[in-house]
């Protein structure tokens, strides 16, 4: 078991500047996601980890020893790959217990590791099979094993889950937060998938275009974005943004939108110091935080407007109702049965305490 | 994948020292034969014997070449082979090009037909030359270029056959199926849309039938006397080397060489389908 | 197209309908219309040569005797006695596994050694294969001319190499003569293992390798549990094609040996062609090109069906 830092790491890939300059610290036990959109280089970190790739410039340790120059084979850490790699003429049984045949365990030893680790991920009726005659998620769960056997300090994952189907997914993400409260080794794990970001984290990386754009617990990001760019990703669906001007009058302040017919008041809990009259900004507010209005006056904070809805989606459990403020087309939440069919017209209360702020230009939270 | 194995085996310098050791003890190999039969074709003949060899000779001379491809009739079989092999090429892989793609698109034949037809590849020559000698001799086929063109189509169909089907089975079928839904019928899908994509592929394997026609000579020997012999053929007549044309023979190889050196280098990108027929994509 | 019939023309409907069923008729059959010239010509080519020789096997057929009398077995008994035609299959035999073999090796080795790129790579495999696509009485030329004092180089070069001079008659000397077809023949198509085994080689999944070298996997057995497993169908394709060439050496033998001396490097395809088209006992020659061809197709059989079969998988 050991803690993964990195400092100041670069990585020029393909002719791309991959990884520009990224600082991590990663406690020892901990499970850790880089999540972003494909090429953000959150791949490419976790192969420098691993050793596959060299680090341009940067340091990387593990458990306190500098690993730049050390082969793959010798930092011990174990990786699961998105396509399994498993050896395909070898029984399971050989597949996860081939590493520690190489490093010369005796048969009895190897046997009874091969086998706890078989009933932890439940695959031991299969050790005698080959991966050819396995479905996708008992593969995974072999390359998993053959991972774990080994007792590294480190486990990596390369978007593990990504070939495998909806149903399946939800299955094997609650197997691997388990086998992380079973073992308790760091792991580092890569997805491009926010939902197994949020689900699995105990810190969650966002990267974009080869830095780090936010990282911290998965519920700090997702209520206190520090970008655009954090608060589209993270969430299904996503946040709806809406262009409007912020007017400040004494203690108060009013966000308007459009030609001024909608005008919402911003609690004053949320008003910011460095909130200029007169500017531009940008409202992101999460469907959730858009309700069916009950009682007759709006929940402290909240601003209630009468919206006429254009687009009905229920999915059993709720509904997404499609309307517009002044022009702009805006995503809310409802109950199943808020509204019964598009056209009709009903109060919505929009919690604007959970409300983001953004610069439009820069994209910062204000 | 080679940067993978590069990143692999970056920490084992040890196996660069063999491995340098192998590939060039091999490019030598290749290289010194072929070099010593060109220089010869431009030594004097004075130059022939000489101890120590001459690697160089201090006034080439061209006039081997002349010998060879005037005195020798080089220059005849060198023109009969590029008719042929032209003739050969355009038939074979048209042929070719068609039944591959009714095994690819419709299973013609299905397991059956594919494998008689990549039999034919390996059925040896002597076994069809035979008959075919006595039959062109009935048939006044023998020593025609006529009868060498379809004897070496017969002989390239397999390569080109099966270079197509596997070619053909890897284009998307949807463009053809958009086609004949537009209204087209199935010969206008295939030579409008069909064979237009496949055009890299077809050339990668007339070329390989181009050379396996050129460099033939089993067939040419057998089945041509005078009049229709190819180049390959014309090497006969320097058997012996009583007469030291040792430089006559070399200058012939060389010319015959070239082209085919050049095809083969343009065509490297589809060298494993070619070798393959298509079994591998490399 | 309008068809004349006597002097006036045939009603375009009539004619339209008779191009309409034309066509139907095409679209319906295409798959066999397109397939039918290639077919047809190996049929006519290839098939039909083999029947006609069939019938060859069982008569007199020879320049200096005529007629074409029913001769029975009595052309494959010629056959089976001649001691220059059992020598023959034996000289072929070991020389086509020999030089598979040492191909299969030398290529191999070049294989592994050229899978990780390097400056100029590019460059050393264009001249890796350059010998394949060189007619083979060349190359027999070429490396009879190399090796035959006393015009070739070699017993100069071997002389200097090892320190004391070497005179060896590559062509004629027993067993050098073996050898010089063999380095002929392995000088030609090693490059084609090379480069069937290379393809083979890229083919294999990264991951394998890297999974391999995180669980700490010795060069040993990473080449003998991932490379050797992974590489199998492509080693018995590119041997299933190399053997079944090998066995029909005659180019090679043609230009450096003539068979000799004596019969000492005949091969099947040489023997035949001199009792064929150099005696003109057709039909004797006939019989013995049967004969190969059934042990031949034994072997086709046996591999080629595997290979699709592995194809398939």
């Amino acid at each position: 078991m050991a803690g993964v830092r990195i400092s100041g790491l670069h990585k020029h890939f393909a002719g791309v500047h991959a990884v520009r300059g990224i600082d991590l610290d990663i406690p020892d036990g901990e499970f850790t996601v880089l999540v972003g959109p494909s090429g953000c280089g959150k791949s490419t970190l976790l192969r420098t980890i691993a050793g596959l790739e060299d680090a341009d410039a940067g340091t990387i340790e593990i458990g306190e020893q500098v690993v730049n120059a050390v082969r793959p084979r010798d930092r011990d850490v174990a990786m699961v790959f998105q396509d399994y790699a498993l050896y395909p003429h070898m029984t399971v049984f050989g597949n996860i217990s081939l590493s520690l045949r190489a490093r010369g365990r005796p048969k009895a030893e190897i046997e009874a590791r091969v086998r706890r680790v078989a009933d932890l991920l439940g695959i031991v009726n299969l050790l005698g099979r080959y991966p050819r005659q396995l479905s996708g998620g008992q593969r995974q769960r072999v390359a998993i094993g053959r991972a774990i056997v080994r007792n590294p300090r480190v486990f990596l994952f390369d978007e593990p889950l990504s070939n495998l189907d909806a149903q399946l997914r939800d299955e094997m993400r609650s197997e691997i937060k388990r086998l992380h409260q079973d073992i308790a080794t760091t792991m580092i794990y890569v997805t491009h998938d926010q939902i197994e970001a949020m689900t699995l984290a105990d810190r969650i990386v966002l990267m974009r275009d080869g830095w780090i754009e936010q990282e911290g617990a998965p519920l700090d990001l997702y209520e206190q974005p520090a970008t655009m760019f954090v608060a589209g990703f993270l969430g299904s669906p996503q946040m709806n943004f809406l262009r409007g001007r912020l007017l400040c009058s004494g203690e108060g302040a009013v966000v308007r939108f459009g030609e001024g017919e909608t005008a919402l008041a911003l609690p004053p809990a949320r008003r910011r110091p460095n909130m200029g009259d007169g500017a531009e900004v940008i409202v992101g507010l999460r469907p959730e935080h858009a309700r069916r209005a009950a009682g007759t006056e709006p929940t402290p904070g909240a601003a209630r407007i009468e919206a006429t809805i254009e687009l009905l989606q229920p999915t059993g459990s709720r509904s997404y109702a499609t309307f517009r403020l002044a022009g702009q087309p805006v995503l809310a939440e409802l109950q199943a049965h808020d509204v019964s069919r598009p056209g009709e017209r009903i109060p919505i209360d929009l919690d604007l305490r959970r409300a983001a702020i953004f610069d439009p230009q820069s994209g910062k939270a204000l | 994948m080679a940067e993978a194995a590069t990143r692999l085996l970056r920490g084992r310098p040890s196996a660069a020292v063999p491995r340098i050791l192998c590939i060039g003890l091999f490019v030598i190999f290749v290289l010194v034969p072929l070099y010593w039969m060109v220089i010869t074709s431009i030594k004097p003949t004075s130059d022939y014997l000489a101890i120590p060899p001459v690697w160089f000779p201090a006034e080439p001379t061209i006039v081997h070449y002349t010998a060879a491809l005037f005195s020798y009739r080089g220059l005849d079989g060198l023109i009969n082979s590029l008719v042929i092999a032209s003739a050969s090429t355009v038939l074979s892989t048209v042929l070719g090009t068609l039944m591959a793609y009714s095994m690819a698109r419709f299973n013609t034949g299905g397991e059956h037909l594919a494998f008689w037809v990549l039999s034919q590849r390996f059925l040896p020559p002597v076994a069809t030359a035979l008959p075919l000698f006595l039959m062109f001799r009935s048939w006044h086929l023998y020593d025609t270029h006529v009868g060498l063109i379809i004897v070496y189509t017969v002989m390239t169909l397999p390569l080109s056959v099966w270079m197509m089907y596997a070619y053909f089975r890897q284009l998307p079928r949807s463009l053809e199926d958009a086609a004949l839904v537009d209204g087209l019928s199935r010969w206008q899908a295939l030579w409008m849309v069909a064979v237009p994509l496949a055009v890299p592929g077809i050339v990668a394997a007339a070329v390989f039938v181009f050379v396996a026609v050129w460099t033939e000579f089993f067939f040419a020997l057998v089945l041509t006397s005078r009049h229709a012999f190819t180049l390959p053929t014309v090497f006969r007549a320097f058997l012996g080397f009583q007469g030291a044309q040792y430089g006559e023979a070399c200058a012939l190889a060389t010319t015959s060489l070239v082209p085919s050196i050049v095809l083969g280098i343009l065509v490297q990108r589809h060298l494993v389908r070619g070798l393959t027929l298509g079994a591998l994509r490399g | 197209m309008t068809q004349y019939i006597g002097s006036g023309r045939v009603a375009p409907a009539l004619d339209r309908r008779r191009q309409a069923t034309l066509s139907a008729f095409a679209e319906r059959h295409f798959r066999w219309l397109i397939a039918l010239p290639a077919v047809g010509l190996i049929l006519a080519l290839s098939v039909y040569p083999l029947l006609f020789s069939l019938w060859v096997n069982f008569v007199n057929y020879d320049f200096d005797i005529p007629g074409h009398d029913f001769v029975g077995l009595q052309n494959f008994a010629d056959v089976v006695s001649d001691p220059n035609a059992r020598s023959a299959l034996l000289v072929t035999a070991l020389l086509s596994v020999v030089n598979v073999a040492i191909e299969f090796v030398l290529g191999l080795a070049l294989a592994l050694a050229l899978i990780k790129t390097f400056r100029g790579r590019t460059l050393v495999m264009s001249i890796l294969i350059v010998p394949l696509f060189i007619s083979p009485v060349i190359v027999g030329q070429s490396w009879a001319l190399f090796l035959e004092r006393p015009f070739g180089p070699a017993d100069y070069l071997l002389g200097e190499i090892l320190g004391h001079p070497v005179t060896v008659s590559w062509l004629t000397e027993s067993p050098w003569y073996y050898l010089s077809i063999i380095i002929a023949d392995i000088w030609q198509w090693t490059p084609f293992m090379f480069v069937v085994l290379l393809a083979g080689l890229a083919a294999i999944p990264p991951h394998l390798y890297e999974v391999a070298e995180l669980d700490a996997l010795s060069a040993r057995m990473t080449f003998l549990y991932i490379t050797v497993p992974q590489l199998a169908p492509v080693i018995l394709l590119a041997i299933t094609f190399r053997l079944l060439d090998a066995v029909r050496l005659f180019d090679v033998i043609f230009m450096m040996t003539g068979g000799g001396p004596g019969a000492a490097t005949y091969t099947v395809s040489y023997y035949l062609y001199q009792v064929g088209f150099q005696q003109f006992h057709l039909g004797v020659a006939t019989a013995g090109s049967w004969i190969f061809l059934i042990l031949l197709s034994i072997v086709i059989w046996v591999l080629v069906r595997r290979l699709l079969r592995a194809e398939k998988s």
